[in-house]
């Protein structure tokens, strides 16, 4: 069927000169910067150091989480349970940590990367090797974390060492070497933990790793005739997904010195509405991990710009739900009509 | 001897109760270009993939190198250096032209990817097939042609000791064809041997060094073109059994007064795929599609079924314009499709053959909310008798029965209703013979005595030949044939399908 | 005679494996708890598990319609739904029977609405369902939590409804006569009538659904909204259950649903669906949460047994694995 591809070619291709000009990730940098400048306007002091530290607090853990859920997501899966995950490794902390006992500290590091390392496994061979839809995979899982929490902590608490608050702020600390605090000073850690992240994203990106994610997410069915051991991969995801709520989980800690089971529970719906800002695609295999960050950054100040409005405080979980309906409906309308395939002959 | 890449051996292949491959043999030799020729289903692909690795022989012996072999699945063949190319089905639209290319086959610098070799290697491959080709185009941007190249460039990748190329040419433009022809004479000359399937007589005529013709799963002739004469009617001769004067047609119904036109279809287009599409059906007519596969046919069944919202047509009904945009339509209107591929088009497989049988009648106007249960079953225990249903009760699951009953299930489940036009959509495949006699006996006698017209598209042209008035042969979405009475046989079928023009 | 009955017990065991392994473990469960809580196995507290479990079941029954429309449908809202309509007609009813016919009407538009937004969503933007019925449960808890701001619930529910839903008669709860009666109402109609009929095929197979002339997306819309609409007038059941109307009334059904129906054996897939499977289901998680209440768990625990007991359900339930 030469020419008649042709002619279809040269229709699809009409269509993505027209959505490559406007190209997505550069509009994407453009309403960030637009919301960057509002916000700007908006918030007094916007320029202080100490408002600058505060805004990047405030965003590091959706940052981090949007670019594990993104990972996750670009394989072809879901992960629901990054929420009560993020919750059981803050709890898994403060319950290794025995206040006073600095050297608890390593323990808890130690054990909750393990933990988030099973956790990860898990949610990687339920989807990966058994083949259970992701979606219900991690909704299992979510609660199976969330039981786990609630059964370390039951009420929010638990011990903290001393020294772990340096995952927040260097300045509480009175026995550090003069050059750590000068860096601290700086360079709030949230800010450090965020370069881990990055660091370790763009470490990966550049191994058979990152590769196989976007060919299994890509085309699953392509990826394995190709040889690709799918199953490993999707596991990868997960356990590279993990590495994130970890880092997130330090910081929580390192804030509040302590642990809660419940706190991630709303964090799970704003990473996928994150990454999908980011310009993930909800079916996979598309997207960058940078631009998630991005799209974390976007939704943090939708959040802000929101506050600003002086929406009373009783409106804004419901803001916040309306905000995240509308962005994944949005980014979903825009997905389906620049359309990847050629049409082909399609049932129903 | 030494040049012989792969010998393969009386190779049987069977999918269900349908024989593919009967006795199939070949041998490929170092820097030779063996063509595959056949008609559908002569087992020609399927020899194809056998010894590629995508199926495992049921019998026979694959010698490769010398030794003997069964690949586990086409990657390990493709590691041991059989490549395979595919018809379009193993890249990732999002990842670019070079990361397809090395898809699986990574080099890597210590722990990092080596994109750089990736990337030099892949051009090196595809500039000599399409120069000036953007190896950093993703591959959803591409045009049918191009992603064949993209996968000509996949199996080259991994320095094979063997090729098979499996139909390459059908999505390719004149000058692609020609640059694949080159390239496939440069890599003969390093060694490397070829297998190229294909359905274009003369493609294989210039290009292949010999030629074997299948034909029900045997092979049927050898041609050695270094040595014996191209004659492609001889070749047409093997492909269909039938040489161009022996006849020994069906014959037809005496001529009838012309009879009242049933269904009018004209200037049916469905954006590329469907072009121009005119015919007629008449009352008490079989009407036939044929062609090669994939040439448009399954979508005119279901184009006609009333599948495709967008569709431009216009068609008459007994006279009536009627808009086919949803299915629903086409149903109310009697216009029913039987589709070839029940597990997924036409049965429910883990719902009850009552189920089964009674979701049609939930389309027409004006349906009770509670079924009547009784009368259904009434109804359908008389279709089962009519079309010999073997099954124990109405309420075991459709996966229990036989390919055939399934089948009739698929069939019987319109009985029920009005039909005006029964549409096959290649509904005989891969059921057995018995049940095959059945269906087809039913329709027969059905339309013979004017309750219902039929238009069927078989891959089969036996079934064509001996049940069709007309037939109508299809080839890249357009009507290019009409075949009545003697011309409905197999030679001429064939090379009409294949476009040899004498 | 000996054989006649070895055949007719082994076909029972077939067509009924799931419900009879689920009845053994429920049964196992009640004598487990005997040895921990005396009075566990007692006719008081099967009646107390049988009222609790009604309220699931009807839940599960929402969350049934909308997983049999396959495509991996769920409906995460239901919760909220119930929640919502309580908070909004508990003033209006205000005590009285008179307006409950007004509380009736409005619970069911809102039900409308909610189904019609998560049915368009899923079906038309092709939007997995899970994750666009989680954000309709989060508007609809910012919607809870806006109208509750600084302003006290008032209002009771009608006395009918308190009747219905917390009161006994002769010592049987009456909400588990509103079952059986949602029960029996239900079954019917997804087994007897062209609805249900389309529904299972849609859910079992869209293509095949298709081309037989049913209109898939509207059979995914109208599941939606049968979902929805039945979870909002189970909010007025929940109020009048509880005497008032409060932030986190509904939100603890939405995951024991989802179960219910995983254990009482239907597909998550769908195409296929078993009421009375599920009810058992229903029954099996309330027993498995009071045991672990006895066990000592508690509120821990319940989760926990809930995430691990829909996880070795979907591990080993093989119609649940995606096709390679």
């Amino acid at each position: 069927m030469k020419d008649t591809n042709k002619n279809v070619y040269q229709q699809n291709k009409k269509f993505f000169l027209d959505t490559i000009t406007s190209n997505s990730d550069f509009s994407r940098l453009i309403i960030f910067f637009v919301m960057f400048v509002t916000v700007a306007i908006l918030q007094r002091n916007f320029f202080r150091y100490q408002s600058i530290v505060r805004m990047i607090n405030g965003f590091t853990p959706l940052v981090l989480l949007a670019m594990g859920q993104a990972v996750v997501m670009l394989s072809g899966s879901f992960d629901l349970s990054i929420g009560t995950a993020l919750s059981l490794l803050t709890c898994v902390l403060t319950s290794v940590m025995k206040e006073g006992v600095p050297v608890t500290g390593f323990y808890a590091l130690v054990i909750a990367f393990v933990v988030a390392m099973v956790i990860g496994i898990i949610n990687g061979i339920a989807v990966g090797y058994l083949r259970v839809p992701p979606i219900i995979a991690t909704f299992a899982t979510l609660y199976i974390w969330f039981g786990i929490a609630l059964f370390l902590r039951p009420t929010p608490g638990g011990e903290s060492v001393d020294w772990f608050k340096i995952f927040y702020n260097v300045r509480y600390l009175k026995n550090l070497p003069n050059i750590v605090r000068q860096i601290g000073l700086i360079l709030p850690p949230a800010l450090i933990l965020l370069i881990i992240g990055i660091l370790f994203w763009w470490f990966i990106s550049k191994t058979k790793i990152a590769r196989y994610i976007y060919a299994v997410g890509g085309n699953e069915e392509s990826a394995y005739e190709s040889g690709i051991n799918t199953a490993k991969v999707q596991l990868q995801a997960f356990m590279i997904n993990s590495v994130y709520i970890f880092l997130a989980a330090l910081f929580f800690v390192g804030q509040n010195q302590s642990g809660d089971a419940r706190m991630g529970n709303p964090l799970m719906l704003k990473s996928i509405a994150a990454a999908i800002i980011g310009g993930i695609a909800l079916t996979g295999g598309r997207g960058n991990i940078y631009y998630a960050i991005v799209g974390a950054l976007i939704f943090n100040f939708i959040s802000k710009i929101i506050f600003f409005a002086n929406i009373p405080n009783a409106y804004q979980t419901l803001f916040a739900g309306v905000i995240i309906i509308v962005t994944i409906a949005a980014s979903q309308i825009y997905m389906l009509y620049s359309s990847k395939t050629i049409k082909e002959s399609k049932i129903g | 001897m030494e040049d012989i890449v792969l010998e393969a051996k009386n190779i049987k292949k069977h999918f269900g109760g349908v024989v593919a491959l009967d006795d199939g043999n070949l041998i490929c030799r170092r820097g030779k270009i063996t063509g595959l020729l056949g008609a559908n289903g002569s087992g020609k692909s399927t020899m194809a993939k056998i010894i590629a690795g995508v199926y495992k022989p049921d019998a026979g012996e694959i010698r490769y190198m010398n030794r003997k072999i069964e690949f586990k699945n086409p990657d390990e063949a493709r590691t041991n250096g059989i490549g395979l190319v595919y018809q379009n089905l193993s890249l990732v639209s999002d990842l670019t032209v070079w990361q397809n290319v090395c898809l699986g086959r990574e080099k890597k610098k210590k722990i990092f990817l080596n994109d750089e070799y990736a990337k030099s290697v892949s051009k090196e491959i595809i500039e000599k097939i399409k120069p000036n080709f953007d190896i950093n185009r993703k591959v959803f941007e591409l045009s049918p042609g191009e992603m064949q190249i993209v996968e000509v460039a996949k199996a080259v990748y991994t320095d094979p000791k063997l090729l098979i190329l499996d139909e390459p040419t059908a999505a390719l433009e004149q000058t692609e064809v020609q640059n694949l022809f080159n390239f496939i004479h440069d890599i003969v000359k390093k060694g490397v041997a070829i297998v190229f399937t294909s359905h274009r007589i003369w493609e294989v005529m210039e290009i292949c060094d010999d030629v074997v013709i299948f034909r029900n799963g045997k092979n049927v002739y050898y041609s050695d073109f270094e040595r014996d004469e191209k004659d492609p009617e001889k070749i047409i001769f093997y492909i269909s059994g039938e040489k161009k004067e022996n006849n020994d047609f069906i014959k037809r119904k005496e001529k009838e007064k012309p009879k009242e036109t049933v269904l009018s279809v004209k200037s049916l287009n469905y954006i590329g795929i469907l072009r121009d599409i005119n015919f007629e059906l008449k009352k008490g007519e079989i009407l036939g599609i044929g062609g090669l596969a994939g040439q448009g046919q399954h979508e005119l069944m279901l184009a006609l079924a009333g599948n495709y919202k967008d569709i431009e047509c216009d068609i008459e009904l007994a006279g009536e314009k009627i808009n086919l945009n949803h299915p629903v339509i086409a149903i109310r209107n009697g216009i029913v499709l039987v589709p070839g591929d029940r597990q997924t088009e036409g049965l429910f497989m883990n719902h009850s053959v009552f189920n089964n049988l009674v979701i049609p009648k939930l389309s027409l106007k004006n349906q009770p909310l509670f079924i009547p249960e009784k009368r259904y079953r009434k109804e359908f225990h008389n279709i089962i008798d009519v079309l010999s249903i073997k099954v124990p009760n109405l309420d075991v699951p459709a996966s229990n029965l036989s390919g055939g009953n399934q089948q009739k299930v698929v069939v019987g489940k319109w009985l029920s209703l009005d039909i005006k036009v029964l549409l096959l959509d290649d509904a005989a495949k891969g059921i057995d013979v018995g049940a095959k006699k059945d269906l087809y006996h039913y329709i027969v006698e059905q339309v013979r005595k004017g309750k219902m017209n039929v238009i069927m598209y078989a891959s089969d042209n036996k079934e064509l030949i001996e049940y069709c008035d007309r037939v109508l042969i299809m080839y890249e979405g357009k009507i290019i044939a009409e075949l009545k009475d003697e011309d409905i046989n197999e030679n001429t079928i064939v090379s009409t399908s294949m476009r040899f023009n004498n | 005679m000996g054989k006649e009955m070895k055949s007719a017990l082994a076909f029972f065991y077939d067509r009924n494996k799931k419900r009879i392994i689920v009845t053994v473990l429920i049964v196992s469960m009640f004598i487990i708890g005997e040895f921990f809580v005396s009075n566990f196995l007692s006719l008081t507290q099967l009646l107390i598990t049988l009222k609790l479990a009604s309220y699931i079941a009807i839940f599960a029954l929402c969350q049934m319609i909308v997983i049999a429309a396959g495509d991996g449908g769920l409906d995460l809202s239901v919760g909220y739904a119930a929640t919502v309509t309580a908070v909004f007609t508990a003033s209006i009813m205000d005590g009285q029977n008179a307006n409950l016919w007004k509380a009736i009407l409005i619970a069911i538009a809102i039900g409308f609405i909610i189904g019609l937004s998560n049915g368009l969503l899923t079906s038309y933007l092709k939007l997995p369902a899970l994750v666009i019925t989680l954000g309709m449960a989060s508007i609809l808890q910012g919607v809870i939590d806006a109208y509750t701001a600084g302003r006290n619930i008032t209002g009771k529910p009608s006395p009918v409804l308190e009747i219905l839903a917390a009161k006994s008669s002769g010592g049987f709860p009456n909400i588990v006569f509103v079952l059986i009666i949602l029960a029996l109402i239900s079954i019917f109609f997804l087994n007897k009538t062209k609805l249900g009929y389309r529904l299972f095929s849609t859910g079992a197979n869209k293509t095949a659904a298709h081309l037989s002339g049913i209109n898939v997306k509207i059979v995914k819309l109208a599941a939606f909204i049968t979902s929805s609409i039945i979870a909002s007038l189970m909010g007025l059941l929940l109020l009048g259950n509880m005497g008032t109307a409060f932030k986190d009334m509904g939100s603890n059904y939405v995951f024991p649903s989802i179960i219910a129906v995983a254990v009482g054996g239907v597909s998550l897939n769908g195409g296929e669906g078993d009421y009375f499977g599920v009810i058992l289901g229903a029954i099996f998680l309330q027993t498995l949460s009071n045991l672990l209440v006895a066990l000592g768990w508690g509120d821990a625990g319940k989760w926990l047994g809930y995430g691990l007991v829909l996880y070795i359900l979907l591990i080993t339930y093989i119609g649940n694995r995606r096709k390679r």
